[in-house]
C-alpha cells in the first residue's frame, strides 16, 4: 500500500540541544526522498522519529490518514507498517539468511504460512542471493549482508521504507554499484522511501528529491538539479557539489561588487548596499588563453596559481587580476595551463547564484 | 501365701508402671520425631552416642550440633534473642553456663533416671542440670619427639626455655574445658603463670579436642592443656601420644547437661537424657571414650588413673560464670589472640 | 525503545532491592553504632578506637591487605602477559590452572597449607628436614608472611583476568611500532605495554586489597594460632557471648567507608570498566617469541600453580585417605574411614550439602535473572535514571562480607522481618554479595548486542516481549549462563558472611568445614573440601561444555 508521509513541525531536543527543530516535509506516495546533511544535522533523529523509536517534543508525523506520532501519543514501531535497513544491517547472527528474511512475514496476517517460503525465495532471487538461504550472516561478505537486509525489508511490502546510511560500510566500488541497485529496486517496487545519507553524490543519484538538513532544520528541499543549480543558502551551495563563494555587496538589482570586481549575477531584485554571497560552480567557469573577451559581463583577466591534472579534467586555482578573489576552476583537459600563466576567465551570469549572507 | 501373691502382684505392678510410662514417653517422642542436641562432646563420641540412641529407639532421630562450649552458649543466646527455639538438650563443659541459664530461667528441671545416685559434683541441687561426663586437664607430649625423661612433669615445668615454640594450647574463648582449666590453675599458680606461659610462643587452637591432634601429628610436641580423654583416645588409636597427670593437681571439668525450658521436643529430650545417663551409655563413655562419669556402677579401664588417685582441682560454677569474661580477656592479653 | 514502558515496575523492583538488600541493613548498622543505653552516643566508636586489640587488628589487616595486593599483582600481571602476549607453551593448561585457583575457596587452601607448611608437621618441612637433615623448619605458615602468601595465591586470578582483558584490548600494532623502531622485547614491554596497562594494574591491586580486607577464613585459620587478629576475626569474635553488636557496628562502618573510597578510586582508574570480565575484541596478535626465556618462565608458572593448586589439592587428597595425616603414606595409614565418617556418621554433612546446593541454585538463578534484567534496562536506557541502576547493582562490592553479615544480622533479627534462623537470611546475603559480579557479566553481554538488532525486529512487526524472547535472549544466553556460574561458585565458597548468619539448622558446607577445623578434624575437612571442589568443577565444566568457551573470558 503506497502511502505518503507528512512531517509537520517536528521537533526533538536532547537537553539544551535541538536535534530537530521545526521540520516540515511532505513525501509523496511512491517517492524516494533523501535526508542529506553532515553528521549531527538531525537526519538520523528524523528517521528514528518516523520509525517510532523516539517520541517528538513538538509536531506530528502522518502517514496517509493516520497520525502516527505526536508529543502525546506514538504508535509503536511494530504497528506502523514500515521497514528499516540499518547502517549495520542488524542481521540476527543466530538465524539463517532465510530465517532473517522471513521474520517479518509472520506478523502479516494476510500472508499464509504456506506462502512464506515462496516469498522469501522470490525476494532472495531478486537481490541475487539465491542459494544462500541456509547460511548464517557471519559467513557472508559485507555486500551480501547488505542485500539480506534489503530483502528482509522489502519482503514484508511495507507502506514506508526507511534506510539509514545503508551503503556507508561498503567499499567505494560496491557503493557505486549498490546506488544504482537501490534505485532500480525502488523503481521496481515503488515504496515510499526515506533515505538518510551524508554523501551528496549518492543522494543525487538515488533520490526523487533531496532534503538538506543543517543543524536540525530543513535548509532546502527539491530535485537534485534544483539544489545544485539554484541553492538558496551558502550551506546548501557548499554541501551539494563544490563551489566558489564570493563575498560581495549588491550594487543593483542584478549586480554585485567586491572592491574592484564587478559581477552580474542571476538575480532580479537585489537591494543596493545589501551584502550578498555569490556562488559559482568550478565547472561553470570558462578559461581561455588569449585576450580577455570583450563581452560585457563577468570577463576578467586572471593568473593561474595551481594546476592539478585529475585525468578527466584539470583543477585550477585562478586569482582574478587586481582582486583578492581566487576561484577554483574545473576545466576540460583541452585547456592546459600551468602555474603562472595568464588566463582569461569568464563567468556566465546565469551560473552566478546570489545567496543571502550566512546568518 | 496371700501375702506373697499380693507382694508379687505389687512388685509386678510396680515394674509395669515404669514400663508403661516408658512406652507412653516413647510414643510421644516418636510423634516429636527428633531431639536437637547442642553438645561440646568430641564429635566422634557425640555421633556414636547418637547412633546408639537411634538404634535403640527407632523413630526418634538425634540432630547432633557439635561445637565448642562457648560457641554453644552463643548459639543458644543468639537464637533466643531472635525468638528461635531450636535446641532441646544443651551440653557444654563450662559449668558457669548453667548458672547463667538457670538464672535466666531457660532450663527445665528434670532428673534423669538414676541420677539421684550420682556424687554431689554431678548434680544441681535444684535438679536443673546433671553432670554427663567429666575429664581432667593434663599435659601431653609426642613420644617420638620427646623422651619420657625429658617430658614436663609439672605445670611449672612448661615454663622452661626449652619448650619455647614447642607448645600448643586450646582457647577458653571456645572451650569450656579450657575455661575451667584456666580458672583452676589461676587459683593454684596465679595469673603470673599464664603470663609467663604466654611468652613461650604457644600455638593457639580452639577446641580442647584439637591439642591431641596437634601433638599426634608432631606439629607441636607438647600440649599444655586439653581433656585427658582426647589424648587417651588418640593413644588408643595408635598415635605416639603420652599423658602426664601433674602431681600439683589436675583441673576437673564436669560437663553438665540440661533440657531447655522451651525445648520444642520435650519428650524426646527426656528420653534422650535418660538414655545418656543409663549405665550402658555411661559405660561406653568410660570404656572407649576415656571419660569419667558420675555413674556409681561404671567401671573404668585399667590403663587410666582413677579419679580417686588424682589430686583434683575444682572450681565453683558461680565463680566461673562471673569471671568468664575476665578469663577470656586475660588469656587474649597473655597469648595475643 | 518505546512501547514497553518498564519504568514503573522496574523502578519499584530496584527500589525494593535497594531497600531490602542495602538500605535497611546499612541503616540499622548506622543506627546501632550510635545507640547506647540512654539514646544517641558515640561511645561505641570511642571504645572501638581506644581498644588496643582493635587497633592492632586494624594494623594487621592493613599490612596484610597491602602485601596481598602487591603479591597478587606480582604474580597475576606477568602470568597474564605471558598468556596473552607470548608463545609460552601450555598456555591453555595454565589458564585452566588459574581457573582452578579461582574456584578454590581460600579457607580450604589455608587448611591445605597448614598441612603443607606447619613448621613441625608440615609435609614440605618434613621433606626439607629429611633432605637436609636440618632441625629448623623451612616454612612457617602460621605467620603474617604465611597468611599473605596463602591469601595472595587465591586472589591473583582477579588481577590475571583484569590485566588479561586489558591486554586484549590494547592493539598490538602499538607494540609493533616500537619494534620497528628498534626496541627489544623487554624494552617494548617496559615502555609501551606497561604504561598502557598501568591503570589495569593499579585497579587489580585495589581489587586484591578489597578481597583480602574482607576475608575471614584464612586469617581465622592462620593468624589466630599465631596469636594475631584481623578486623574480620575481631568482628566475628564480638558475636561471642555476651555479644557486642554495637561495637561490631562501630567497627564495620569505617571499614565500609574505606572500601567504598578504594572502590571509587578503582572505578576512576579503569574508566567505567570497573570489573573487567569481558570477552575481549581479540584479533590475531603477534606473539613474542620467548626462546631461551621460556624455561624460566615455565618454571615460574609451575611454581605458582604448584603453590595454588597442585600441592594443596595433593595434600587434601592424601589426607582424605589417611588415618593420620602427618604420618607417612603407608599401606596401613590408608583408610576410607574419613569418607564413611563424613558422609554417613557426621550428621551435619548431608544437611549442609543440601543447604549449600539449594542456596547455590536459588541465588544463582534469582541473581542472574535480576542482574540480566537490571543490566538490560540500564544498557537500553529504557527508564528514567538508568545510570542509577548500574550504581545500585554494583554498590555491594564496597561492602565487605563480614560488614554485610553484621548489618543483615541486625536488620533481620528484629521486626518487621525476622529472617534470622532461616535459609532466607543467607539467601539475602548471597544475592547482595554476588550481584555485582553477575551484573558486570550481564552488562558486558548486552554490550555485545546492539539495540539495532532489537529495533530491526520491532519495525518488522514484532512486539517488545517477542523481540526479547526471540532475538535478545538467544544472543544473551551464554553470557547470562556465565553470570549464573560466577554467582554459583561465589555462593559455594562464601564464608565470611555465612559464619555470622548461620544457625544450627542452616549450616552450609563452608561453615561445616570451618567447624571441623576448629576441632582439628583434618580427615573430614579433606573429604568435604575435595567434594566441594569436585562439585564446583563439575558445574564449571558443564557450563563450559554448554557455552563452548572458556568463560573466564581471557582469550588466547
Amino acid at each position: 500500500m503506497k502511502a505518503d508521509v507528512r512531517l509537520v513541525g517536528l521537533g526533538k531536543r536532547y537537553g539544551e540541544v535541538g536535534a530537530v527543530e521545526g521540520l516540515s516535509l511532505d513525501v509523496a506516495a511512491g517517492e524516494l526522498v533523501s535526508l542529506l546533511g553532515p553528521s549531527g544535522c538531525g537526519k538520523t533523529t528524523t528517521l528514528r522519529l518516523v520509525a517510532g523509536f523516539i517520541t517528538p517534543d513538538d509536531g506530528e508525523i502522518w502517514v496517509g490518514d493516520r497520525r502516527l506520532s505526536s508529543r502525546d501519543a506514538v504508535v509503536p514501531p511494530e504497528r506502523r507498517r514500515m521497514a528499516m535497513i540499518f547502517q549495520s544491517y542488524a542481521l540476527w547472527p543466530h538465524l539463517t539468511v532465510a530465517q532473517n528474511v522471513a521474520y517479518g512475514l509472520r506478523f502479516k496476517s494476510d500472508v499464509p504460512r504456506s506462502d512464506r517460503d515462496r516469498r522469501v525465495a522470490e525476494m532472495l532471487r531478486v537481490v541475487q542471493l539465491a542459494g544462500l538461504e541456509h547460511r548464517y550472516p557471519g559467513e557472508l561478505s559485507g555486500g551480501q549482508q547488505q542485500r539480506v537486509a534489503v530483502a528482509r525489508a522489502l519482503v514484508v511490502e511495507p507502506d514506508i521504507l526507511l534506510l539509514d546510511e545503508p551503503l556507508s560500510n561498503l567499499d567505494a566500488n560496491l557503493r557505486e554499484e549498490m546506488r544504482f541497485e537501490i534505485r532500480r529496486l525502488h523503481e521496481a517496487f515503488g515504496i515510499t522511501t526515506l533515505y538518510v545519507t551524508h554523501d551528496q553524490a549518492e543522494a543525487m543519484v538515488i533520490s526523487d528529491r533531496v532534503a538538506v538538513l543543517e543543524r536540525g532544520r530543513l535548509a532546502q528541499v527539491g530535485r537534485a538539479e534544483d539544489l545544485f543549480r539554484r541553492p538558496r543558502s551558502r550551506f546548501v551551495a557548499e554541501f551539494i557539489g563544490k563551489t566558489n563563494i564570493i563575498d560581495a555587496v549588491a550594487t543593483g538589482p542584478d549586480t554585485v561588487a567586491r572592491a574592484a570586481l564587478r559581477l552580474r549575477v542571476d538575480a532580479k531584485d537585489l537591494t543596493a548596499g545589501a551584502p550578498v554571497l555569490v556562488s559559482v560552480r568550478p565547472h561553470e567557469i570558462e578559461l581561455s588563453t588569449g585576450p580577455v573577451p570583450r563581452t560585457p559581463d563577468n570577463a576578467f583577466a586572471g593568473v593561474v596559481r595551481r594546476a592539478s591534472y585529475v585525468g578527466t579534467a584539470v583543477d585550477y586555482q585562478v586569482t582574478l587580476a587586481g582582486t583578492d578573489v581566487t576561484l577554483r576552476v574545473t576545466a576540460p583537459v583541452t585547456v592546459r595551463l600551468a602555474a603562472g600563466d595568464t588566463v582569461a576567465v569568464r563567468l556566465d551570469p546565469a551560473a552566478c547564484v546570489a545567496l543571502p549572507p550566512a546568518p | 501365701m496371700k501375702r506373697l501373691l499380693a507382694g508379687a502382684l505389687l512388685a509386678s505392678l510396680a515394674a509395669a508402671v515404669p514400663a508403661a510410662a516408658q512406652d507412653a514417653r516413647l510414643e510421644a517422642a516418636r510423634k516429636e520425631g527428633k531431639v536437637v542436641w547442642y553438645t561440646s562432646l568430641a564429635l566422634s563420641t557425640a555421633e556414636k552416642v547418637a547412633k546408639l540412641f537411634e538404634a535403640k529407639f527407632a523413630g526418634v532421630k538425634v540432630e547432633v550440633q557439635r561445637t565448642g562450649s562457648q560457641r554453644i552458649l552463643q548459639r543458644v543466646m543468639q537464637e533466643l534473642g531472635a525468638n528461635i527455639k531450636n535446641v532441646d538438650v544443651i551440653h557444654t563443659s563450662d559449668a558457669g553456663h548453667y548458672v547463667l541459664l538457670k538464672d535466666k530461667k531457660l532450663l527445665m528441671a528434670y532428673t534423669p533416671a538414676g541420677a539421684e545416685r550420682f556424687p554431689p559434683g554431678f548434680k544441681d541441687r535444684d535438679g536443673f542440670h546433671y553432670g554427663l561426663r567429666a575429664t581432667v586437664n593434663v599435659i601431653a607430649y609426642n613420644t617420638k619427639a620427646v623422651s619420657a625423661s625429658d617430658a614436663p612433669k609439672t605445670w611449672k615445668d612448661l615454663l622452661a626455655p626449652r619448650w619455647k615454640g614447642k607448645l600448643v594450647t586450646a582457647h577458653p574463648g571456645y572451650s569450656g574445658v579450657i575455661a575451667t582449666h584456666v580458672l583452676a590453675l589461676s587459683h593454684l599458680l596465679g595469673w603470673d603463670f599464664f603470663k609467663a606461659l604466654g611468652q613461650q610462643s604457644v600455638m593457639i587452637v580452639q577446641s580442647a579436642v584439637d591439642p591431641a591432634g596437634v601433638v599426634a601429628s608432631g606439629e607441636r610436641p607438647v600440649a599444655v592443656d586439653g581433656g585427658d580423654y582426647t589424648f587417651y583416645q588418640s593413644k588408643k588409636a595408635g598415635n605416639p601420644v603420652e599423658v602426664v597427670y601433674p602431681k600439683e593437681g589436675v583441673p576437673l571439668v564436669v560437663s553438665p547437661t540440661a533440657i531447655a525450658a522451651f525445648a520444642p521436643h520435650p519428650n524426646a529430650a527426656k528420653l534422650f537424657t535418660d538414655f545418656t545417663f543409663s549405665r550402658e551409655v555411661q559405660q561406653v563413655l568410660a570404656d572407649t571414650e576415656g571419660l569419667y562419669t558420675g555413674h556409681p556402677d561404671v567401671t573404668y579401664p585399667s590403663d587410666k588413673p582413677k579419679l580417686s588417685e588424682l589430686k583434683l582441682l575444682t572450681v565453683d560454677p558461680a565463680e566461673l560464670e562471673k569471671r568468664g569474661e575476665e578469663i577470656k580477656r586475660r588469656f587474649v592479653e597473655f597469648f595475643g589472640a | 525503545m518505546r512501547g514497553l514502558d518498564l519504568s514503573l515496575p522496574v523502578w519499584a523492583l530496584a527500589t525494593l532491592l535497594l531497600l531490602a538488600l542495602i538500605g535497611l541493613p546499612i541503616g540499622w548498622l548506622v543506627a546501632l553504632s550510635v545507640t547506647g543505653e540512654h539514646g544517641l552516643t558515640l561511645a561505641h566508636y570511642v571504645d572501638a578506637f581506644r581498644s588496643v586489640a582493635l587497633r592492632r587488628a586494624l594494623w594487621n589487616t592493613v599490612v596484610m591487605a597491602f602485601w596481598v595486593g602487591v603479591l597478587s599483582v606480582a604474580i597475576g600481571a606477568p602470568l597474564a602477559w605471558l598468556t596473552a602476549r607470548t608463545d609460552l607453551p601450555g598456555r591453555r593448561l595454565l589458564r585452566a590452572l588459574v581457573m582452578a585457583s579461582f574456584v578454590t575457596p581460600p579457607f580450604l587452601g589455608a587448611v591445605a597449607w597448614v598441612m603443607l607448611a606447619g613448621p613441625n608437621a608440615g609435609v614440605l618441612n618434613k621433606l626439607w628436614r629429611s633432605l637436609t637433615g636440618r632441625e629448623a623448619a623451612l616454612l612457617d605458615i602460621f605467620t603474617m608472611p604465611g597468611l599473605i602468601f596463602v591469601v595472595a595465591i587465591y586472589t591473583f586470578p582477579y588481577v590475571y583476568v583484569m590485566i588479561g582483558n586489558t591486554l586484549e584490548l590494547v592493539a598490538s600494532d602499538l607494540e609493533e611500532a616500537a619494534a620497528v623502531l628498534g626496541a627489544g622485547r623487554l624494552t617494548t614491554a617496559r615502555t609501551i605495554t606497561l604504561p598502557l596497562v598501568a591503570p589495569a594494574i593499579v585497579s587489580g591491586f585495589i581489587v586484591s586489597v578489597l578481597q583480602a580486607l574482607a576475608l575471614f577464613g584464612s586469617p581465622a585459620i592462620l593468624a589466630l594460632p599465631a596469636g594475631f587478629h584481623t578486623l574480620t576475626t575481631q568482628v566475628w569474635g564480638m558475636f561471642q557471648y555476651p555479644p557486642r553488636i554495637e561495637t561490631a557496628a562501630a567497627v564495620s562502618l569505617p571499614l565500609l567507608v574505606a572500601t567504598a573510597l578504594l572502590l571509587m578510586l578503582q572505578r576512576r582508574l579503569l574508566g567505567r570498566r570497573g570489573y573487567a570480565v569481558v570477552g575481549g575484541k581479540g584479533g590475531t596478535r603477534r606473539r613474542l617469541a620467548l626462546r631461551a626465556w621460556r624455561y624460566p618462565a615455565l618454571l615460574g608458572c609451575f611454581v605458582v600453580m604448584a603453590c595454588a593448586v597442585l600441592l594443596p589439592y595433593g595434600v587434601l587428597a592424601r589426607t582424605a585417605f589417611s588415618r593420620a595425616w602427618a604420618q607417612p603414606l603407608t599401606w596401613d595409614n590408608l583408610t576410607l574411614r574419613n569418607w564413611t565418617f563424613t558422609f554417613f556418621e557426621y550428621s551435619a554433612t548431608r544437611s549442609a550439602i543440601v543447604n549449600t546446593l539449594e542456596l547455590g541454585l536459588l541465588t544463582a538463578s534469582v541473581g542472574a535473572g535480576l542482574a540480566a534484567l537490571l543490566a538490560y534496562v540500564a544498557r537500553r536506557r529504557t527508564i528514567v535514571g538508568h545510570q542509577l541502576v548500574g550504581f545500585v547493582a554494583l554498590a555491594p562490592i564496597a561492602i565487605p562480607g563480614v560488614v554485610l553479615a553484621v548489618a543483615l544480622f541486625i536488620a533481620y533479627t528484629r521486626p518487621p522481618l525476622i529472617l534470622y534462623g532461616t535459609l532466607w537470611i543467607l539467601f539475602v546475603a548471597y544475592v547482595t554479595k554476588e550481584m555485582p559480579v553477575g551484573y558486570a557479566q550481564c552488562d558486558a553481554t548486552f554490550r555485545t548486542i546492539p539495540a539495532e538488532l532489537e529495533e530491526a525486529g520491532r519495525i518488522l512487526g514484532a512486539r517488545p516481549l517477542r523481540v526479547l524472547g526471540e532475538i535478545t535472549a538467544p544472543l544473551a544466553r551464554s553470557g547470562i549462563i556465565a553470570a549464573w556460574c560466577f554467582i554459583f561458585i561465589g555462593v559455594i565458597r562464601e564464608l565470611s558472611a555465612s559464619i555470622i548468619l548461620f544457625t544450627a539448622s542452616t549450616k552450609v558446607m563452608s561453615v561445616v568445614i570451618f567447624d571441623l577445623k576448629e576441632e582439628g578434624q583434618f580427615g573430614a575437612i579433606a573429604v568435604l573440601g575435595l567434594f566441594m571442589i569436585v562439585m564446583t568443577f563439575g558445574v564449571v565444566l558443564l557450563m563450559e561444555r554448554v557455552l563452548g568457551r572458556d568463560f573466564l573470558g581471557v582469550r588466547e
